[in-house]
């Protein structure tokens, strides 16, 4: 137990890193599903065919490997543009903080286009009907009937996108992100005890999957706080 | 109020869907204050006629006119029309994430752009109008079907429309729930509301119409007063409808 | 260019080479999970909380931390203690493979379950009550009606945690396995051409990922013909 001792800073440090990951791409995994599922759902055929090959690309990837290709491949590209200006710059990235949320975005916002198209058909038809027979505008009946029905119907799917982003965290290490993981490799290296570290790594991830579950499940009864019966 | 033009008027109005013609040349008109109940077999295309008339369906040929404006697809503002065009549906559709008091009062102040106060005191007119005031606070699912479509129906009076458009309404209910709603409409009724119903309840349709349709495979087939339509039917397939559905 | 095709056309074979490895990982760990997906789902619905709790834990644990994290801590930290290193399993656990095996499957045996019983509680109540009255004895109507019908509508998602194995066992080439992920990451630290590399790999994971779509399909399909109205012919 002593081993962990002067790596308490790290770690503390390395899990503010993860839930700074997790905000950025939750974010961005929000906001590329939507534009998924909007295009699916829309009427344009090219947009459909895009966001088609975008789920099926990303669905199909390993994660480790987008994220390798992400990095490495914006690393060459800005190592190259860079050494025009300036020939002595031998290696320019893009931080890995944003390579890595970016990819982990990217990838599981595949998965949230499904989920945010499943949901938006799961509407009843019929109360969107009703709103636009009692004159709501599209935009209106969109707000105020589509989304409040579309959200509960995900919510279960989309916690676990949730969780799906904050486990991908540690892949990012791979790529010398400074989280949990990259941290108990150091610790490993320097105080021989990788089990009690990794294991440290697996709690610090547990307790952040804990607290996703915990406000998902604080959601869904919000959420569906009207369904309760008359006793 | 008196007006020498009908308040709807549809001309020649013909609906597809792909090959399909649901509606074949359609020829109605409805004065104001005026009751119609349309009857006929499943996809005869009642409930189609009435979703054009508030454009939830959008006819392929002939004209639509509400209150002198035409339908088309050029309508600047179609929600100015069904903010006039009141409707209830067979499925109730009432939002189930909202309380009874919110559904009535959320179009009110989004469409008519109605102050909170007054379309609270609005809805609870309504409500105690469907004799159903108590329930303002719950929500959809804990209501009986009866008193869910009581509440649709006060949530489209709740817009003060013109005319009231019903898609048949009582068809989704358990027997014993049929006569609650069907004592509000004909109340409706009695106070000079124009309303157009899809319906199979015949009692309904013969004390309250002042014109029964019957419509089958698409086409208006008969027009009646309820006593010539219920004891004097002239067409073949009138008669036919008749048989089979008053036998029991 | 036409060195980029060539160097191309090269990995590509290196990296298959690799491919037996990555369906060898995918395979063996499958099944293993499956099985041992089965033997939690049978501890999870026995109603006995000694048996159901200890699962419940189990499968909190493997859902809730990183695959990478449980793959480090039997490849790094299990030789860290004696008793490993002296027990049977040593052979299998001191090689990267063996370890990637052992994590894959408790990894997806954790997941499987939890899909196995969404597949369980669908299945129609009245069936069973059906078969009850019918006199069938419990392991019966488990063997000859929950079975079958759980399985069918559990395979969809099953399908999907399948493609998800696929993706894992690419995690492998972090501790020295040579699959395919592994092999085309040697490659580029040598030539210094991630895009070619790794978009040439993304490629055929993306092949291999159709056809077991493909696959599972047809499975799909086939076990689904009784629930398709026949046709009036």
């Amino acid at each position: 137990m002593e081993a962990i001792a002067g790596w308490w800073d790290d770690y503390f440090w390395a899990s503010i890193v993860v839930f700074k990951v997790f905000i950025a791409s939750l974010l961005f995994m929000v906001l590329f599903g939507l534009i998924g599922a909007m295009a699916k759902l829309s009427n344009n055929r090219i947009a459909q065919k895009l966001a088609s090959a975008y789920t099926i690309v990303f669905r199909g990837t390993p994660e480790i490997l987008v994220i390798l290709l992400l990095y490495f491949g914006s690393a060459i590209a800005l190592t190259s543009i860079a050494q025009v200006f300036n020939p002595d710059i031998k290696f320019l990235d893009v931080p890995p903080f944003w390579a890595g949320t970016f990819a982990i975005s990217v990838i599981v916002g595949s998965y949230a286009t499904e989920t945010f198209r499943g949901a938006f058909l799961g509407v009843d038809p019929g109360h969107v009907e009703a709103a636009r027979a009692l004159g709501l505008s599209d935009f209106q009946s969109f707000i105020h009937v589509r989304i409040p029905e579309m959200w509960r119907i995900a919510l279960p799917p989309f916690g676990n996108h949730m969780l799906s982003l904050v486990k991908d965290t540690a892949l990012i290490s791979i790529i010398g992100l400074n989280e949990t993981l990259f941290v108990a490799k150091q610790a490993t290296s320097f105080t021989g005890k990788p089990f009690v570290m990794y294991i440290l790594v697996g709690c610090i991830y547990l307790a952040f999957s804990t607290v996703i579950t915990l406000t998902v499940m604080g959601f869904e009864k919000f959420g569906n706080r009207h369904l309760k019966e008359a006793l | 109020m008196n007006e020498t033009k009908p308040f709807i008027q549809m001309q020649n109005v013909e609906k597809y869907y792909g090959q399909f013609q649901a509606l074949k040349a359609i020829n109605l008109e409805v004065n104001r204050g005026e009751k119609i109940v349309i009857c006929g077999p499943s996809g005869s295309g009642k409930s189609t006629l009435i979703r054009c008339i508030n454009r939830l369906e959008e006819h392929d040929g002939g004209k639509i006119i509400i209150d002198g404006t035409e339908l088309t697809d050029q309508i600047k503002d179609i929600n100015a029309v069904r903010r006039e065009v009141g409707m209830v549906f067979q499925s109730f559709n009432l939002f189930p994430h909202m309380t009874i008091l919110k559904n009535l009062m959320l179009a009110q102040g989004l469409v008519r752009k109605t102050p909170k106060a007054e379309a609270r005191k609005v809805a609870m007119q309504y409500l105690e109008r469907v004799k159903i005031p108590e329930q303002a606070d719950k929500y959809p699912v804990q209501l009986s079907g009866g008193q869910q479509q009581r509440v649709a129906i006060a949530r489209a009076l709740c817009m003060k429309p013109k005319v009231m458009l019903f898609d048949e309404p009582t068809s989704a209910l358990d027997p014993e729930m049929i006569n609650e709603v069907l004592d509000v409409m004909t109340d409706l009724a009695k106070e000079g509301m124009t309303m157009i119903c899809v319906t199979h309840e015949m009692g309904f349709a013969r004390s309250v119409a002042d014109r029964v349709i019957f419509m089958d495979q698409g086409e208006i087939v008969e027009t009646a007063t309820p006593k010539d339509f219920f004891e004097n039917p002239d067409s073949d397939r009138l008669k036919l409808f008749m048989k089979q559905i008053l036998t029991h | 260019m036409t060195e980029s095709v060539a160097l191309i056309f090269d990995s590509v074979l290196k990296m298959l080479v690799g491919l037996g490895m990555t369906l060898q990982l995918l395979i063996i760990s499958s099944g293993l999970g499956l099985i041992l997906a089965v033997i939690l789902l049978l501890m999870r619905i026995s109603g006995k909380w000694y048996l159901n709790l200890p699962a419940q834990i189990y499968i909190y644990i493997f859902r809730g931390t990183p695959i990478l994290v449980q793959i480090f801590i039997i490849y790094y930290g299990l030789p860290q203690f004696e008793f490993i290193r002296d027990s049977i399993f040593w052979p299998i656990l001191r090689e990267g493979y063996g370890c990637a095996i052992v994590a894959l499957f408790l990894n997806s045996g954790a997941y499987t379950s939890e899909i196995l019983r969404g597949g369980v509680l669908a299945v129609d109540q009245g069936l069973l009550e059906a078969a009850s009255a019918l006199g069938m004895s419990k392991p019966q109507r488990f063997l000859y009606i929950l079975t079958p019908i759980a399985t069918r509508i559990s395979l969809p998602a099953y399908s999907n945690e399948f493609i998800s194995m696929l993706k894992s066992t690419s995690l492998a080439s972090t501790i020295t396995v040579a699959d395919m992920t592994g092999i085309g990451r040697t490659i580029v630290a040598q030539t210094f051409a991630p895009y070619e590399i790794f978009l040439s790999l993304a490629i055929i994971y993306m092949i291999l990922t159709f056809f077991i779509q493909r696959s599972f399909g047809w499975i799909e399909n086939r076990l689904s013909r009784y629930t398709k109205k026949l046709g009036i012919s």
